[in-house]
Parts: C-alpha cells; sequence; structure tokens
C-alpha cells in the first residue's frame, strides 16, 4: 500500500516535472533533426537520424559567432563592472556609517524595481549625444540600471551575513579598515561574489529591451536581438536553426547549472526573497 | 546622526564610506537619477523621434493620454496579464515546491530542470514557444487534434483571447520557478517539531498543510506576490516577442505602449508620459514592498 | 604603568544612552571583570576601550595615552572575542600570526613568537587546521593565543568562556587566573556570569542600565553591596530582601515582622526601606520566626530550603546538610543580626554605616562559617 502511494506519487511528480522540461527537450530535438523530418506529421518525438548540420550552418552561415562574442563582451564588462562597484558599495552600505546612508539603501531597493520603459528613452538620447549608440559600451552602461542595483542588493545581504566580529579582530589585531577588507571580509565574501557574479552575467546575457533600442548594427549586437534579427529576416522562418541557436545560446547557463548550481540557490536565498 | 557628536576616529571612518559608495553614488546620478528626472521633464515636450526636435507642451500629453482609448485599453490588458500570470505562478509554484520537498527520486534533477525556465533567455523562451504554437507543425496543435479536441489547428497567438491566454501561459511557465525556489527555501526551515506537534494532536496530512505549513508560508508569500506584481506588471520581453502586442493591439501593454510610441510612431514626449504614468502606478506596490522589506529588517 | 581610565565617558545610540557618564579607573595589572546582566552597557563599555565604539563624551587613556582617536590596532591592546572570531579561511597559525604580521613583524621572528604561543596553549598539534575543524575549546585556546602572541599591555576579554560547556569553563578559569598571574597585564574581563567575576577578578564592575554600580574586591561587592541592585545580583541564590518601614524608635517593621536596629550601624532615619539578609544569614531550628517550608532543595553539601514566612514574605536559607526539614512542616526560624544589610526605599542605596565591621572571610568560607554558628 505505501509502496504504490510512494510510486503513485513519483509517477505524477516526474510527470509534472517532464511536461515543464518538454519546451527545452523539444528545442534540442528539433535542433537535431533534419529539415525533412521537422514537417513529419505525427512529428517525431527523438529525432529518426540525428545531425548537426543546423549547428554547422549557423556557426558558418550566419554572424551567430559574431552575436556571441558580442554578448560575452557585453555581459562580461557588464559583470565587472557592476561587481566591483557593488562589492565596494555593499561594504560601505553595511559597515559604515554616514548620514544618507539610509536613504541611499532606499534608493537602491527603489532601482531595483525600477520599470526599464522609464530610463530607456532618456538612455536613448543620452547615448545619442554622447555618441555611444550602436557600441556595446553603450549596453554596457545601460546594463548598470538594473544590474547594479540587483548586484549591491545581494551583496548588501551577503556582506551582513559576514559576522561583524571578523572585522572588529582584524582591526584589533592592527589591521586598517581596508587592510580588514581585503584580509578578512573579501575572502568571506567570495561565495556571495561568485553568486553575483553568476546572476548579474545571466541578467546582462538575457536582456533584449535595451539591445533593440540601443543598438542597430551587427557589429555590437548581442545574442539576444541578433538571433531576432535571424527570424525575422529570414524568408521562411528555419526552426532548426533558430532551435539550434537557442541551444547554443543556453550553454552558458547550461555550463552554471552543471558546475556551480550552489552558488545560484545561495544568491536565491541570499537577495531575490528576503529582500 | 550629527556630524558634530563624531570622533575624529569615526569622521575618518565616515570619510572612508563615503568613498566606497562614491563610485555606485556616481552611477547611480548618471544613469538612474538623471534619466529618471529627464524622462519626467521630456513628458513636458512634443519631441520627433528622428529629429530628436521639440517644442514644450506642459500637461497636454498626460491630458491627451488620459482621454485616449488605447491608454486605458493598455492598462487593462496589463492588468489581466499581471493578475493572470501571477496567479498561475503562485498556484502552479507552490504546489510544485510542496512535491518538490517530499522524497521523491533525482529530486536534485528535478529541481535543475524546473529551474531552468527561469534562466533562460526570454528569447529562447519565446522562440521555443512559437515553435510549440506553429499552426502547421507545432507539437500542440498536433496533440490538440490527436486527443480530438478540436478538429481545426488552433491559432495561438493570432486570435483573441488565445493570443492573451498563451501569453499569461508563457508567462507563467518562465517565471514560477521563482515561486518555486523561493517557497521550497521557506518549507526547508520549518521545523519537523512543528509537525510532529500537530500529528500528536490529531491532524490528519490535510489539516497539517493549512495549520502548519500554510501559516509558515504566509510571509515569504507576501513578499513573492508583490515582488512578482511589480516585476510582471513591466514585462515587456515575453510579450512584445511573442505577440508584440497583437493581434492589434489585444495583448498590448504599458511598457509595450511606450516602445511603440517612442519608437515607431515617434512621439518621445508621449512616450515618455506613458512611462511616467506607468511609474506612478506601480510606485504603491513598491512602496509597499520597500516598506515591508525596512520592517523586516529593523 | 598601563593604568586605564575611563573619565566621564558616555555613550549614546541615537536616543538611547547605553553607558551613563562612567568613571573606572584600572590599576596596572589589576583584573577587573566588568559584571551585569545583558543591556547593561559592559560590552559597549569594552568595545570602547578596544576603539570598536567610540564615546560620546569623555576620555579613555590607555597608560599615559588619551586613545580617542587611536584606531583599535594601534592602542597596544588585544581582545578575545566571544564568538572567538577567528579568521574561517586562515589555518590556526596563520591566526595566530595575523597579528604579527599586522605589525611588520618580519617572517622569521613570526615563526618562533607563533610556535612558543602554541606550545604554550597545546596547539602545536593542530597549527594547520582550519577553525572550522577545531572543537569549541580549541577555537577559544585559539582565539587566546592570538592576543597573547604580540604581549599587548591590555586584555580586553569579552566573555570568552561562556560557549564552552560548564567542565571546559571551570578548567579555562584556573588557565586564565594563572596566565594573568604570569603576565601581570593588566585584563578587563566582561561578563554575565557572577561566578567568573567572583573567583578570577580582582576587582569587580557591577554595571546596570548604563551605569557603574559598585567597583570593588569580590569581598567588598558581597559583603557590602553599594545598593539593592547590587545586593540581589550578587550571591547564589540571591539576597532576601523584604520591604518594610523604619519608625522613630529605629524599629524595622514589615507586616507582622519587626526587629529592631542599631543606630550606631544604620543610618535609620524614618521612612521606607528594604531589609537584605543573605540565606547564609538564616538558621533553621530555633528562633522567633515562624515559617512555613516549601521547596528542599538538597544540592549535595548544603540544603537550600525556601521559607514562607508572615512579615518577611518568602525566604531562601542555605543550611547544613543535616538541617532537613519536611515539606510543608513549620519551623522557626532565626537570623543573624550581625549580617543585615539596610537599603534606602527611595534610591536603594546601602545604609549600614560602619562596613569595616563585615568580616573578610574568603568567598569559599563564607558557607562553612554561619553553618558552624
Amino acid at each position: 500500500m505505501k509502496m504504490s502511494r510512494r510510486i503513485l506519487f513519483n509517477v505524477i511528480a516526474w510527470g509534472l516535472v517532464l511536461a515543464v522540461a518538454f519546451p527545452l527537450f523539444w528545442m534540442i530535438v528539433t535542433s537535431l533533426k533534419p529539415g525533412f523530418e521537422l514537417f513529419r506529421r505525427p512529428p517525431t518525438m527523438l529525432p529518426e537520424t540525428v545531425t548537426f548540420e543546423h549547428y554547422w550552418r549557423l556557426l558558418s552561415e550566419t554572424p551567430f559567432l559574431l552575436y556571441f562574442r558580442n554578448s560575452v563582451i557585453l555581459a562580461s564588462a557588464t559583470t565587472v563592472v557592476v561587481v566591483g562597484i557593488g562589492t565596494l558599495g555593499a561594504y560601505s552600505l553595511v559597515r559604515f556609517r554616514y548620514r544618507g546612508r539610509e536613504s541611499l539603501a532606499f534608493l537602491v531597493l527603489f532601482t531595483y524595481l525600477l520599470p526599464s520603459v522609464v530610463l530607456i528613452i532618456p538612455l536613448y538620447l543620452f547615448m545619442v549625444k554622447l555618441g555611444l549608440s550602436n557600441t556595446i559600451t553603450s549596453l554596457v552602461i545601460a546594463y548598470t540600471t538594473f544590474a547594479l542595483p540587483y548586484a549591491l542588493w545581494l551583496l548588501r545581504s551577503f556582506m551582513a551575513g559576514i559576522p561583524e566580529d571578523l572585522e572588529s579582530a582584524a582591526l584589533v589585531d592592527g589591521a586598517s579598515r581596508l587592510g580588514a577588507f581585503r584580509d578578512v571580509i573579501l575572502p568571506q565574501l567570495l561565495p556571495g561574489i561568485i553568486s553575483t557574479a553568476l546572476f548579474t552575467f545571466i541578467l546582462a546575457w538575457n536582456e533584449y529591451l535595451y539591445a533593440l533600442v540601443l543598438v542597430n548594427s551587427d557589429g555590437a549586437r548581442p545574442l539576444t536581438t541578433g538571433v531576432m534579427t535571424m527570424l525575422i529576416s529570414a524568408f521562411n522562418i528555419e526552426w532548426s536553426l533558430l532551435m539550434a541557436a537557442s541551444v547554443m545560446m543556453s550553454v552558458p547557463l547550461i555550463i552554471v547549472f552543471a558546475f556551480l548550481q550552489s552558488y545560484l540557490t545561495r544568491g536565491f536565498g541570499a537577495g531575490a526573497v528576503k529582500g | 546622526m550629527a556630524t558634530a557628536d563624531l570622533s575624529p576616529l569615526e569622521r575618518k571612518y565616515a570619510r572612508l564610506g563615503i568613498v566606497l559608495i562614491g563610485p555606485t553614488v556616481l552611477v547611480f546620478c548618471a544613469v538612474i537619477v538623471y534619466p529618471l528626472i529627464s524622462a519626467i521633464y521630456l513628458s513636458l515636450f512634443s519631441i520627433y523621434t528622428p529629429t530628436l526636435e521639440g517644442e514644450w507642451v506642459g500637461l497636454s500629453n498626460y491630458a491627451e493620454l488620459l482621454a485616449k482609448g488605447e491608454f486605458w485599453s493598455s492598462l487593462w490588458t496589463n492588468i489581466i496579464w499581471t493578475v493572470g500570470t501571477l496567479t498561475l505562478q503562485i498556484l502552479f509554484g507552490v504546489g510544485m515546491a510542496l512535491i518538490l520537498h517530499q522524497n521523491m527520486i533525482f529530486r536534485s534533477l528535478a529541481r535543475s530542470l524546473i529551474l531552468f525556465p527561469y534562466f533562460v533567455s526570454t528569447v529562447v523562451a519565446v522562440l521555443v514557444w512559437r515553435w510549440l504554437f506553429n499552426d502547421l507543425y507545432g507539437i500542440l496543435n498536433h496533440f490538440v487534434m490527436w486527443t480530438g479536441a478540436s478538429d481545426m489547428p488552433v491559432d495561438w497567438l493570432g486570435s483573441m483571447p488565445n493570443a492573451l491566454l498563451s501569453v499569461i501561459l508563457v508567462g507563467a511557465w518562465k517565471y514560477f520557478p521563482f515561486v518555486v525556489i523561493a517557497t521550497l527555501a521557506r518549507l526547508q526551515t520549518i521545523p519537523d517539531s512543528l509537525y510532529e506537534a500537530a500529528k500528536i494532536d490529531g491532524a490528519g496530512p490535510i489539516a497539517r498543510f493549512f495549520d502548519v505549513t500554510l501559516p509558515q508560508l504566509r510571509d515569504v508569500l507576501v513578499v513573492i506576490i508583490m515582488l512578482r506584481a511589480i516585476w510582471d506588471f513591466k514585462e515587456f520581453d515575453l510579450i512584445y516577442l511573442l505577440t508584440g502586442g497583437g493581434p492589434v493591439t489585444s495583448t498590448q501593454t504599458i511598457p509595450l505602449l511606450v516602445y511603440k510610441e517612442a519608437f515607431a510612431l515617434n512621439q518621445m514626449g508621449m512616450a515618455s508620459a506613458y512611462a511616467v504614468v506607468m511609474m506612478a502606478l506601480m510606485l504603491v506596490f513598491m512602496i509597499l514592498y520597500i516598506r515591508r522589506t525596512q520592517e523586516n529588517e529593523l | 604603568m598601563t593604568d586605564v581610565i575611563l573619565d566621564q565617558v558616555e555613550k549614546r545610540f541615537g536616543s538611547f544612552t547605553a553607558v551613563h557618564c562612567l568613571d573606572l579607573h584600572i590599576k596596572s595589572g589589576e583584573f577587573v571583570a566588568l559584571l551585569g546582566p545583558s543591556g547593561c552597557g559592559k560590552t559597549t563599555t569594552l568595545r570602547m576601550l578596544a576603539g570598536l565604539e567610540f564615546p560620546t563624551s569623555g576620555d579613555i587613556r590607555i597608560g599615559e595615552r588619551t586613545v580617542n582617536d587611536v584606531p583599535p590596532g594601534k592602542r597596544d591592546i588585544a581582545m578575545v572575542f566571544q564568538s572567538y572570531a577567528l579568521y574561517p579561511h586562515m589555518t590556526v597559525e596563520q591566526n595566530i600570526a595575523y597579528p604579527l604580521k599586522k605589525r611588520g613583524v618580519p617572517l622569521a621572528e613570526r615563526g618562533a613568537m607563533v610556535s612558543k604561543v602554541a606550545e604554550l596553549l597545546q596547539l602545536d598539534e593542530l597549527k594547520d587546521r582550519k577553525p572550522k575543524q577545531l572543537s569549541g575549546g580549541q577555537q577559544q585556546r585559539v582565539a587566546l593565543g592570538r592576543a597573547l602572541v604580540r604581549d599587548p599591555k591590555v586584555f580586553l576579554l569579552d566573555e570568552p568562556l561562556s560557549n564552552l560547556d560548564a567542565k571546559l569553563r571551570a578548567y579555562m578559569r584556573a588557565e586564565l587566573i594563572e596566565l594573568h598571574a604570569r603576565l601581570g597585564r593588566t585584563m578587563v574581563y566582561v561578563t554575565h556570569d557572577q561566578l567568573e567575576a567572583m573567583t578570577m577578578a580582582d576587582r569587580i564592575a557591577i554595571m546596570n542600565e548604563g551605569r557603574l554600580q559598585q567597583l570593588g574586591t569580590p569581598d567588598e561587592v558581597y559583603n557590602c553591596p553599594a545598593n539593592r541592585f547590587v545586593a540581589g545580583f550578587i550571591g547564589q541564590p540571591s539576597m532576601n530582601i523584604a520591604d518594610g518601614t523604619l519608625d522613630e524608635t529605629a524599629r524595622f517593621r514589615a507586616g507582622s515582622f519587626e526587629i529592631g536596629l542599631d543606630p550606631e550601624r544604620f543610618d535609620t532615619r524614618p521612612g521606607p526601606v528594604a531589609l537584605g539578609l543573605r540565606p547564609e544569614a538564616i538558621s533553621i531550628g530555633a528562633g522567633p520566626i515562624a515559617a512555613r517550608v516549601r521547596v528542599v532543595e538538597p544540592t549535595g553539601h548544603e540544603n537550600i530550603i525556601i521559607l514562607e514566612t508572615d512579615g518577611l514574605g518568602a525566604l531562601t536559607a542555605r543550611t547544613a546538610v543535616q538541617v532537613r526539614p519536611t515539606v510543608g512542616e513549620t519551623v522557626q526560624c532565626g537570623i543573624d543580626a550581625d549580617a543585615l544589610h539596610l537599603f534606602d526605599g527611595a534610591d536603594g542605596r546601602r545604609r549600614n554605616r560602619d562596613d569595616s565591621m563585615v568580616t573578610q572571610t574568603p568567598v569559599g568560607e563564607r558557607a562553612k562559617v554561619k553553618e558552624s554558628q
């Protein structure tokens, strides 16, 4: 009785999990099917012949690699800038006392929730005026608008989790404030920094709206808008090719999931919900 | 705290703190505060996008938008979208969290699979779903016809009310993992002793859910709902990429309206006015949420 | 000379005053315990000594120097934290060497100094471990080692033993007493545990609600508590204190209980007062007070008996093992008139006149003396 109920539960639970994951499964299957098999009715659940031709065409015949390169530069630059500034800022917000600190923390949270569409028009004008439109730099600047409050907020709660006594001990032991930061706080914060960096990277990697508005040339276009241009500009939509692009676009994510998942859950616990 | 009370060393520390926050403040002013203020300022102009030339029109943009049916219908769509997708996210998210909290085989793999939609790019999610929704070769239509629910392929995105329902469904699929993870984290902190005590008091599994689990989840659910309501309300990518607001304007929410005014109709001033009104509407939720977080911190 | 002096030190956090106008003079080489209930300001005081908090007003002097604006690292102090605050990413050896490193001690000398301390504290075997791999007692010793290694002028200890189990705590108490005797350094020790304060300290500073209540040797605070708070706080079980009034004839009355007080020994101005009696000043068997026995707690070497009386309310008595009344029984008991404490009814101040009369019996002997009476 008990055994059969357990089995039933597992079947239902896994049924639901697979239903949720099905679109992703279908994405991979489609990307591996040869063109003629794609339009078979009824569709084949697993490809009868596995082909990598779409991936090959994606890399050789489309600007996919260029977009990919742009996205890597864009997301990495955003992450470095935001995590660098954010770490110092979070340290200051958590461990220093000065006038205006509370209102600053309020401002951070406020901007964390601010809709992008409010900022996008002034930012667009701003970039045009500075002559930065159609550059990766303009996107890095625009991405800090959402990534910095986000990273600050995460890092702030990681920082708050480091016992204050550790810093006090370092001060008594003869370190300056910055010395204590380097010797004691930074090593303790490292897991939090990694997890914040991952989240920031993913956020920047996936961003669409700013890229749509601020960049209009292949030279600076990241993957999100780039792949969508491939969809729109194609004479007839090549689903296999698009699915191959989707899979390739998710590769960094899959790597993170495979090796660094504990950092992701940690980040979730720290900032996203406790808020 | 008055600076006069501080000792020199304390003042030195405070100065260091300000130096460390300096870059943040600078960036905030340049990319957030300044654009925010200029958004409000721009909304008082009529600006033609390609030439960026404008003239002062005062509050007439606001008067115009409030009189326009498109604003109200977009707002209405926006509310339906937010409430609909949020409800599904919460129901499905909490349910899935309860399932994943149980002992099931390959639980960590199941968790990863559930989490994936949340982290995948909206562009990827939309491409996959558009392929699933494809009227001729999409597997969803194949499934619908195979079960006999309909003998005609369903037009998932091109007609109403299907389009709005599809958008709500995809939104729920993409964002419910957030609810799962947040709920799961809270579930794991409920002490077993509470359940044991309830068992001793004679509570069955259903009573235990309503008397132990749900009250414990209440706080975290309130936070999740507020946060997701804010994020869902301002969602642009997913809806824009799935339907572009169509058919015609039936899935057009305010963020899409702002984009259309600014970059398709080339009315930057008007678009700014829409954005400002939208922010004002969201402000209520944002302040509620911020209040709550600050309370929790104190 | 490294006296530690707090001169009119006050600390406010916003509208809350954590420490009120504190004057404290700790002599060079002295072991002073800051004792009080939680939230009494003792830890804030210690952190001000360390330079981790800053006084809102007043001066702090260590040795000849006013250190108000000297950062913690330059005050020539070492501190042991309640949480030990060991650096989790460093090994035991690196932890102990850290203060040396920060003071620019050459690498070659560091090794020798760390080894010496590690040997002293029996940490040689553990030098390459990380704090996480150590037991609580071992972590405590590493924290101590980090403080010892650079031979500071003043040691500040913030409840260093409170996270240890009872047995280890007793052992470490003895170790610390020995250490203090050997080093002869000034030590300031924060604790909420009166046993620690009484057994280890040369003098105890008792604090409550941010104010210093009394500064004195363990004997002074036990035998001549400066006020009602100290009287009630020091001593286990605590002093019996009964509210009553003094009339013009110097008789103390509380309900049906009354006793004449000697105006030579007490300030007997009439008015509301409180009478204090240590549990060992109550004898059971013969005497004028009739009491019902409510609880008998045998501890093995003595009995603690809670009595119910008419005038004095509940009284706790400490008796020899042989004296063991049954619960519910009514007994007669007497009080030792020489051991009475009188406190002012309004401000709680001590109103005994001649404190030199109080016998200066060593702490441990006290109970025995009373039993033999």
